[in-house]
């Protein structure tokens, strides 16, 4: 499955993402189109996670070594494309010169990979016949120059032209207009020499093109594995458990990017548990008690799970799906002129055409809230059934009574609780009030558990005119 | 040869190039001075958008730059065709120019070399730097930019101002503007220990100081300028970081009440003649932050429009006009 850019920025894919730091060209090249590991492929998932587990194990220990390895990562220059070559053309000394900049950075880095436990399925090694090539003296020093040692006839030719350029240096202007013809006539020489051993050194080169671009490939993967091992730390992420059930279970799982924006305001976020099996689970609650971010915390780690990261949980455990879709119409959809009711319709039914008979799990914010509330909730209720007979786990966040009736699983938002005057601090921003006495935490429900009546309660909080709220308590 | 430049610019560790007008002969200036300093190893580039092989504005061929072996040079990727010295490459920085990335050159042989360094002045420092770290003892800078390509040069560094007939004006125009630039390098720094101290401190945009150095509140419009009317009639010190323009010091001349108008910088005088010379008959003075020096002013008869001067008359009429030593780089006087 390819990630597009609105389930990434709906999730908070592309936030985690942006604090995903490779060093090199190569490693960048790989964060923007990660890798995505579908059903069939556990084996390679593992083992992207071992590596990531490995290196995470030598950072808990405080190693050198993995410093010595980022800066050398960060010294490479994407040269993919003088390797690529769309023309025939042989490579001039710049580009002789960052080919042989890119061998002795690989073979440093080689080197001290060598020094690292085995990072199963990737291994870094040198190009010592093209290095040689390249340096023949084999001095590693940085500087590149079409030297003698590449054609033997430049030595004669450069030699005569120094006689010359000594004879320029003694003669006054007179007698410098023949020295200067005889030299431009070396020069011209000694270009056409140099040329035939640029093109020669490009073919011999470019026959190793598909090592090279391998290499850099390599190089991309061990830099991206180290960037998710740092995240992984930083973060306090969990290694993923890949199970073959259709079982989703998630402990004390954030939402990072939420987490950050609460922690910039002085709160803290609530972490969540949740288990989904086969078909539809429900989450229900309070307005604002967070079952968007909950919905949203599962998708984003179900994504990060199948592109081989860490989870933001103290455990999660998951099997692959063929693809994971999110359904919220909080965003464009209405700049494009469809109603958000309309938006979700469509969505919906392209995943459940693409989807048919795979194993598919997706997410749905509030189906049909867009719509009059009788028709939404029962559309909302029978798509619960729907999904329950398909292949897939859904989880699904609803206001409306009875969607939760044909659920596997209900979780309802704890909520707000008994209203306590005294809790009310005058001088507190009410956004701020409500997120303060709302209890995030997702207790587990029957299927069939009426929604809670926190309406009334929220106006209350967030100070709504008080003539409005007697006439609303007197009616309800 | 003749040391004619080589005496004059002494030990300055950057000698930077400009031209008071297109073809105002620097790169004759330059050749000059490399010849003259041969011994030393040198390194050099270009700042400002000079990069093409012949003058796009007036289609005369620019001329290459002969250097001895062993010189360092930064330049486009794209002028290695145009370099016909046997070179080495060096490294390759991130600036980029139209004509491809600038990589840092050594030259193996004597020859021609062409410069396209990086387009602004603020891409230079990091290039010394990596220069000296590669053994230089020099770096002479082909400054395309006009005076701005001096900006932010260090303590020590001193220019070269190259003044050419592609002028418009004939001789008289030529030496009143080459007084007007050297005048306005000559400004000096504060003598006053306190107000030096206080400019050298200062990163606002303007600011306003006693003559001892003593900061005076300062009444801004909104749109960040100060309010000339509400300035003090007492002498004291206005502070530019920006440029100083001919309008800004037409409307302090027009106040009537002499002000002293400190900059960073000779680069910051943006103004023309007229408009500093008003300044100066109301009794305005100008400072500088750092003094920038020009060692020497280059004179070259020669037009690119055809309308060639009288070489001995050039020289005799910038000699009588400004104090810095003039130079005929063809070496007859």
């Amino acid at each position: 499955m390819k990630l597009n850019s609105q389930l990434k920025e709906d999730t908070g894919y592309s936030w985690v993402m942006t604090r995903v730091e490779p060093a090199s060209p190569f490693g960048h090249a790989l964060v923007r189109n990660p890798k995505w590991y579908g059903p069939g492929e556990q084996d390679k998932l593992e083992a992207e996670f071992s590596r990531v587990d490995t290196l995470l194990n030598l950072m808990g220990e405080g190693s050198v070594l993995l410093e010595s390895i980022i800066h050398i990562l960060s010294e490479f220059h994407d040269i993919r494309n003088s390797l690529k070559r769309p023309t025939s053309a042989p490579m001039d000394e710049v580009e002789l010169f960052e080919v042989k900049h890119f061998l002795i950075y690989l073979e440093r880095l080689a080197e001290e990979c060598g020094k690292l436990p085995r990072l199963e399925g990737l291994e870094i090694r040198p190009m010592d016949a093209a290095l040689n090539l390249l340096d023949p003296s084999g001095r590693r020093l940085p500087a590149f120059s079409v030297e003698n040692a590449f054609e033997p006839a430049l030595e004669r030719v450069r030699e005569e032209k120094a006689l010359v350029e000594n004879a320029l240096r003694q003669t006054e202007k007179k007698g410098r207009d023949d020295l200067m013809a005889r030299r431009r006539e070396l020069v011209l020489k000694e270009d056409r020499l140099e040329l035939e051993a640029r093109k020669r050194l490009t073919m011999a080169l470019l026959r190793d093109r598909d090592t090279f671009l391998s290499t850099m490939e390599d190089i991309g993967r061990l830099d991206l594995v180290l960037a998710k091992a740092k995240l992984a730390r930083r973060f306090c992420c969990c290694r993923p458990a890949i199970t073959a059930e259709a079982r989703v279970v998630a402990v004390d799982m954030i939402h990072p990017e939420v987490a950050d924006h609460l922690k910039e305001r002085g709160g803290e976020f609530t972490s969540v548990s949740l288990t989904l099996e086969q078909g539809a689970t429900v989450i229900t609650g309070a307005n604002m008690g967070g079952k968007s971010v909950s919905m949203k915390s599962l998708t984003l780690n179900l994504l990060l799970a199948q592109t081989g990261f860490f989870a933001f949980a103290k455990a999660f455990s998951a099997p692959l799906f063929d693809s994971v879709s999110l359904i919220c119409t909080d965003r464009q959809s209405v700049e494009q002129g469809l109603s958000s009711f309309g938006a979700e319709v469509a969505a919906l039914g392209d995943v459940l055409r693409q989807e048919k008979g795979k194993f598919f799990y997706v997410a749905l914010d509030e189906f049909a809230r867009g719509t009059n509330p009788r028709e939404g909730a029962a559309l909302a209720r029978a798509l619960v059934e729907y999904l329950g007979r398909l292949n897939c786990v859904a989880l699904l966040t609803t206001h409306y009574d009875g969607v939760s009736d044909a659920a596997r699983r209900h979780y309802r938002v704890a909520g707000l609780g008994a209203l306590d005057t005294a809790a009310i601090r005058k001088d507190e921003a009410p956004l701020d009030r409500l997120s303060r006495l709302m209890d995030y935490h997702l207790i587990e429900s029957e299927p069939g558990e009426p929604c809670p009546r926190d309406a009334l309660r929220v106006c209350r909080l967030l100070d709504l005119e008080p003539d409005l709220m007697e006439i609303f308590s007197k009616n309800s | 040869m003749t040391p004619l430049l080589a005496p004059l610019v002494g030990d300055a560790p950057t000698i930077t190039i400009i031209g008071l007008c297109k073809n105002a002969g620097k790169t004759t200036a330059m050749c000059r001075l490399i010849e003259e300093l041969s011994g030393e190893v040198l390194a050099m580039t270009s700042v400002g958008r000079d990069g093409e092989r012949t003058d796009v504005v007036t289609g005369t061929e620019k001329p290459e730059i002969w250097v001895p072996e062993g010189t360092l040079f930064a330049t486009a990727r794209g002028m290695l065709p145009l370099c016909d010295t046997t070179l080495q490459v060096e490294g390759v920085t991130d600036v980029m120019t139209p004509l491809g990335a600038v990589g840092i050159f050594r030259a193996l042989s004597d020859g021609f070399i062409q410069l396209a360094g990086p387009s602004a002045v603020n891409q230079l420092a990091p290039l010394s730097h990596t220069f000296r770290a590669m053994g230089a003892r020099r770096v002479l800078i082909d400054g395309a930019a006009g005076r701005k390509s001096l900006a932010g040069a260090e303590p020590g560094a001193c220019a070269i101002l190259c003044v050419g007939a592609s002028m418009d004006g004939g001789v008289s125009a030529i030496a009143a503007e080459t007084a007007h630039t050297c005048r306005l390098f000559a400004t000096p720094e504060a003598e006053h220990t306190g107000l030096w101290s206080a400019l050298s401190r200062e990163t606002a945009r303007y600011a306003l100081y006693t003559l001892e150095g003593e900061r005076l509140p300062l009444a801004l419009e909104e749109n960040g300028q100060p309010r000339w009317h509400e300035l003090p009639r007492e002498k004291c010190v206005l502070w530019i970081g920006g440029g100083v323009t001919g309008p800004t010091l037409r409307t302090l001349a027009r106040r009537g009440a002499p002000i002293v108008l400190a900059a960073p910088d000779a680069t910051h005088f943006l103004c023309d003649r007229t408009s500093t010379e008003t300044f100066h008959r109301c009794g305005g003075e100008l400072l500088v932050r750092q003094k920038l020096t020009i060692a020497a002013v280059t004179a070259n008869p020669w037009s690119a429009y055809g309308k060639h001067l009288d070489g001995a008359e050039l020289l005799r009429a910038l000699r009588s006009v400004v104090t810095v030593p003039v130079v005929n780089v063809k070496g007859e006087n």
